[in-house]
């Protein structure tokens, strides 16, 4: 190599490495967020909702980055269901090896995931979760921004006690850990109050056809109140089967029906006008007047030309949040875990976050109350 | 317990038991001729009710129309995927390869029915399903006047078909000896077409008619194809009788379970019947000699 050409060669080197240089050190600040969300089954509808709300997030993000960190998401299918969810974890931490995860929504498949984090010193974001047993006793490395069921489930039934009035009620549920635990902790505290419950109903998810359960509620006397904890599609056929019933106002009957974070946005224009009366909780009031949840309202509808749902809110949060422990110093699972677990009274689109000493955020302004108007539309009952 | 429940109850699963047998009956006709369990039924299911409500909700159709089009949907689709992929597998001599191609059809249509028509629930609202008739206690929807009336009259369509057409004897006589139908002149292979699009048009109309009952999504059809399994055995497979006898017996029996026992136990119930049925009378309800089938 002769010195002329020699002297080109390493001046392009040199060059390239000032080049290269910025870019690999870029590309070397990114912080991995593997995503378990349910994208096929049942539960699917979290998935494809969840993933416009995380969408979001990073395009926000991405546009200036926070503390020169880019952030990069991996979904994985989890199915709502603990064996795939292992298995996606499982995918996730072994190929992309994250540095925390968000997810999953259905309780029994975020308790199967746990262990797997643990184990791998992963950070998980939980937002749709309500078992307690995610949380208590839970594990270092998973943490919940959603109230659980216990926290629902007392908060509803003394808002059945002492504003419905109600004295009666029918518990219905599918049978998971979610599904038990949340209509358990709503009748050890409705009957403390002195209401009583008449029947105690859980099904599968296989189940298709609520006409002969809305006929056995039928029969049970007169019934205040419906605890209801399904996924949506359930969920729409069986307030549909209690209006034709005629249990449920939305049937000419007197029952209401009431339930904690399950359903979706836009269930009650599926319903139609079975849902007439349906009060429940969820976790994005789109009401609220902060800026922050404004904000989100303005620019999810910018982008998607649709009004944002609350699994939309909850998924964006927990990116947001993500991005709020790395403002803080989070860079890697064990420095974001140890943020997260630090966080005081952040203030995310579905309410405020500060965890205790089980990861479980304890503010109660995430619950928001709404009950369906006769014209399907919403009237936020601000009861906390 | 009042009578009205029980009649009220005994009304439920006469309609759920009918949607059922809608399901079951293209289950039964197909291993009744061909001696193959089709697992892709439960996806024509499926995309009858997906035909149906796009009828509906795109063209503005009305619903009664669109039963007719989930049946031609359903007869179109099992008219292209038999002509495409199991008579070729067939053909090939290998019983279990279009046995396991149902397998793969079945998970192929779900995926693409998933990536079509997205994972979010569709309400199936027809004009009749909140219009209630309420007569001494006992209410029931025109929905399952229209079920339990179009459930009865494919019975009995799909009774005279195979009783008094020379096409229907002629399916008979494949069922009985597919050898000895063809020295006789009938064609085996236009037959089992002829069986595969009978079968897939009742699982498009079965969809048109489980829509409005079932959660709509990509994996409709499959939340009562196992139920629709247990029925045709507990029926007899291949047997049409038997297979409407199950049908409606366990519509009855979901109804009853729900209201006596728990909801959570009525697979537990049908499960135990069809163990019972394997281990005391294993040609079903309505045992007949296999050749006597269809």
């Amino acid at each position: 190599m002769t010195m002329p050409f020699r002297a080109l060669f390493l001046g392009t080197i040199v060059i390239s490495l000032f080049t290269v240089g910025p870019t690999a050190h870029a590309q070397d600040k990114t912080i991995k967020i593997g995503a378990l969300f349910p994208m096929s089954g049942p539960g699917s509808y979290f998935g494809a909702q969840d993933k416009q709300g995380v969408e979001l997030a990073l395009e926000q993000l991405n546009k200036a980055g926070v503390n020169g960190y880019k952030f990069i998401v991996q979904y994985e299918d989890s199915a709502c269901s603990p064996l795939p969810a292992t298995q996606a974890a499982k995918r996730l931490i072994e190929q992309f090896k994250p540095d925390v995860i968000i997810g999953e929504e259905c309780s029994d498949a975020t308790l199967a995931v746990m262990p797997v984090v643990e184990q791998a010193k992963v950070p998980l974001i939980n937002a749709g979760s309500s078992s307690i047993k995610v949380t208590e006793p839970g594990n270092p490395w998973t943490f919940r921004i959603m109230p659980n069921e216990v926290m629902q489930g007392i908060n509803l039934a003394e808002n059945a006690a002492k504003r419905m009035n109600a004295q009666t009620a029918v518990l219905l549920f599918e049978n998971t850990n979610a599904g038990i635990g949340n209509a358990q902790v709503f009748k050890d505290n409705f009957t403390k109050l002195g209401g009583k419950v008449l029947a105690e109903i859980g099904f599968g998810r296989d189940i298709n056809d609520f006409t002969s359960i809305a006929t056995r509620v039928a029969g049970l006397g007169k019934v205040d109140v419906i605890p209801t904890y399904t996924l949506e599609g359930q969920g729409l056929k069986i307030t549909q089967a209690l209006a034709q019933a005629g249990v449920t106002k939305g049937g000419g009957g007197n029952a209401i029906q009431i339930g904690t974070i399950w359903l979706p946005f836009g269930f009650e224009q599926k319903a139609g006008k079975a849902a007439l009366g349906y009060i429940r909780i969820v976790q994005f009031d789109p009401t609220d007047t902060r800026d922050v949840a404004k904000n989100f309202a303005a620019e999810f509808k910018a982008k998607y030309n649709a009004d944002p749902t609350h699994l939309n809110a909850h998924a964006y949060d927990q990116v947001m949040l993500i991005a709020d422990v790395v403002k803080r110093g989070g860079k890697d699972a064990q420095s974001i875990r140890d943020s997260l677990a630090a966080t005081k009274n952040y203030s995310g689109v579905t309410g405020s976050v500060e965890f205790d000493k089980s990861n479980q955020n304890i503010k109660m302004d995430t619950i928001h109350y709404m009950e369906t108007k006769p014209d399907m539309s919403w009237t936020s009952l601000k009861w906390n | 317990m009042t009578t009205t429940i029980v009649l009220q109850q005994a009304i439920n699963g006469v309609v759920l038991g009918s949607l059922y047998v809608l399901v079951a009956l293209g289950l039964t006709l197909i291993y009744g001729v061909l001696v193959q369990i089709n697992f892709a039924h439960a996806d024509f299911v499926t995309l009858g009710a997906f035909g149906a409500y796009f009828f509906m909700h795109l063209i503005g159709g009305g619903y009664i129309l669109s039963i007719a089009v989930a049946f031609a949907v359903g007869a179109a689709l099992g008219w292209g995927i038999n002509a495409a992929i199991f008579t070729p597998l067939r053909h090939k001599g290998n019983e279990l390869l279009p046995l396991i191609a149902t397998i793969g059809v079945s998970v192929m249509m779900q995926n693409l029915m998933l990536a079509w028509f997205g994972p979010i629930p569709y309400a199936f609202e027809t004009p009749y399903s909140s219009q209630v008739i309420r007569f001494a206690g006992i209410f029931v929807t025109w929905q399952n006047i229209i079920i339990i009336a179009v459930s009865t009259l494919t019975i009995v369509l799909l009774y005279a078909f195979m009783k008094f057409t020379y096409l229907g004897k002629a399916l008979r006589a494949v069922s009985q000896d597919r050898e000895t139908a063809g020295l006789m002149g009938i064609n085996p292979n236009q037959l089992i077409m002829l069986t595969f699009v009978i079968a897939s048009a009742l699982a498009g109309m079965g969809g048109a008619m489980l829509a409005p009952v079932l959660v709509l999504t990509p994996f409709a059809g499959t939340s009562v194809i196992v139920k629709a399994f247990a029925i045709v055995i507990i029926g007899g497979f291949g047997n049409v009788e038997g297979t409407i006898l199950a049908g409606l017996i366990v519509g009855l029996i979901e109804s009853f379970t729900t209201q006596f026992l728990d909801p959570g136990l009525i697979d537990i119930v049908v499960f135990a019947l069809l163990l019972l049925m394997l281990a005391i009378k294993p040609t079903g309800l309505i045992s007949e000699r296999r050749e006597e089938n269809v």
